[in-house]
C-alpha cells in the first residue's frame, strides 16, 4: 500500500512532451506528464510515450510555454 | 564463483526485480508512476532475458535441472523473495539495487569480455530512466528500515574486499572491483552507505547475501510459468 504518499505530489506541475520519430520532421506535442520534478518528469515522460520509435524527445514545463493566442481567439494572420 | 555465476545472478535478480515493479503497476502513488512501475517492470524482464542468453557465450550456464524444483536454485536476494508490501520498498529498490546492478553492468560493458561489452551496453541507458525515477522519489523521503536493507544487500552483493568479483576485476572482465562498485553507487545516489561494515564470516558466495533467499511459493510458481498455466483452459 501507498500509505503516507499523496497520489498527486503537492509539488507536482505539468510538462508537456514532445517528440520527433525522423530529422525530417518537426518536434511534436505528444502528451503531458504531472512529476515534482524534471528528472521525474523525463522518467514518466519515457515510460509512457514509449510506444514509437522517437529520435528524439523533450520536455517543457507547462508554465515555461508563452501563449500567444489560445483556442477561441484568432490571430492577426 | 565465475563470470557466468555473477552474470546469473544479475539475470535472476533482475528477472524478480521486474516482476516486483509490474506488481506495484496499479499501485504506486500516481498514474504516471503506475505506468513507470510497468514500464521499468518490461525492461528489466527484457535484460535478465538478454544476461540469461549471454551465458552459452561465456562458455557456461550454470543453471541446472533443480531450478524446476528448488527455489534457492535462483540467485537473487531476500529483497526480492516476497512481495513488497509498503511503497518505500519499491523506492528503495529502484534507487539503491536497481542502481547497484546497473552500475554492475558498466563494469561488464567497461571490461575485456567481449560479450557482455556489446550486448549490455543497451541496456545503460534505459536504466537512466529507472535510475531518475528511484532517485527522484528517494529524495521525497522513505522509511529508513528499507533503504538500509537495500543499502546492505547491494554492498553485500558487490562481494567481500578480495573475493571473486575482485579477482574478475583484476583479471579485467570487470572494470570495478567492489570498493570501486560501491564508490560509483555512493556517488550517483549521492550520499554514503548509511550502514555500518558487512560481517562477511556467514556471506554466500552463490546467492551473494549473508541471508539466506526465501522465495515463497506463489513467486516460485510465477518463475516458472506455473501461474500463468493456472488460467489455462483444461486440456490445452
Amino acid at each position: 500500500m501507498s500509505h503516507g504518499f499523496l497520489r498527486v505530489h503537492g509539488r507536482a506541475q505539468e510538462y508537456e512532451v514532445f517528440a520527433r520519430k525522423a530529422r525530417a520532421e518537426p518536434l511534436r506535442m505528444v502528451g503531458s506528464v504531472v512529476a515534482p520534478d524534471p528528472d521525474l518528469a523525463a522518467a514518466y515522460a519515457r515510460a509512457t510515450y514509449d510506444e514509437e520509435r522517437w529520435i528524439e524527445m523533450a520536455i517543457v514545463p507547462r508554465d515555461q510555454v508563452t501563449t500567444l493566442w489560445a483556442p477561441g481567439e484568432e490571430s492577426e494572420g | 564463483m565465475s563470470l557466468a555465476t555473477l552474470v546469473l545472478s544479475l539475470a535472476d535478480n533482475k528477472q524478480l526485480l521486474g516482476l516486483r515493479y509490474a506488481e506495484w503497476a496499479i499501485r504506486a502513488p500516481s498514474l504516471e508512476a503506475d505506468i513507470a512501475a510497468a514500464a521499468m517492470g518490461l525492461d528489466d524482464l527484457g535484460h535478465s532475458r538478454v544476461l540469461y542468453g549471454c551465458l552459452e557465450a561465456l562458455g557456461e550456464d550454470p543453471r541446472g535441472p533443480n531450478r524446476e524444483s528448488d527455489p534457492s536454485s535462483y540467485l537473487c536476494l531476500p529483497y526480492f523473495g516476497r512481495p513488497w508490501t509498503s511503497w518505500s520498498q519499491f523506492v528503495a529498490a529502484n534507487a539503491v539495487l536497481d542502481t547497484a546492478f546497473s552500475v554492475m553492468i558498466q563494469a561488464c560493458v567497461e571490461g575485456s569480455v567481449d560479450v557482455l561489452r556489446t550486448r549490455l551496453r543497451k541496456m545503460l541507458n534505459e536504466e537512466r530512466f529507472h535510475f531518475l525515477h528511484g532517485r527522484s522519489w528517494l529524495r521525497t523521503g522513505i522509511e529508513p528500515g528499507p533503504l538500509e536493507d537495500a543499502w546492505t544487500q547491494a554492498i553485500e552483493w558487490f562481494g567481500p574486499p578480495q573475493g571473486e568479483v575482485e579477482r574478475l576485476h583484476r583479471e579485467g572482465a570487470l572494470a570495478m572491483g567492489p570498493a570501486e562498485l560501491l564508490a560509483q553507487l555512493e556517488e550517483r545516489l549521492e550520499t554514503t552507505a548509511p550502514v555500518g561494515p558487512v560481517d562477511w564470516s556467514g556471506w554466500d558466495e552463490v546467492q551473494r547475501s549473508t541471508r539466506p533467499m526465501v522465495i515463497d511459493d506463489r513467486t516460485f510458481a510465477m518463475l516458472r510459468g506455473l501461474e500463468e498455466r493456472r488460467y489455462h483452459p483444461a486440456g490445452t
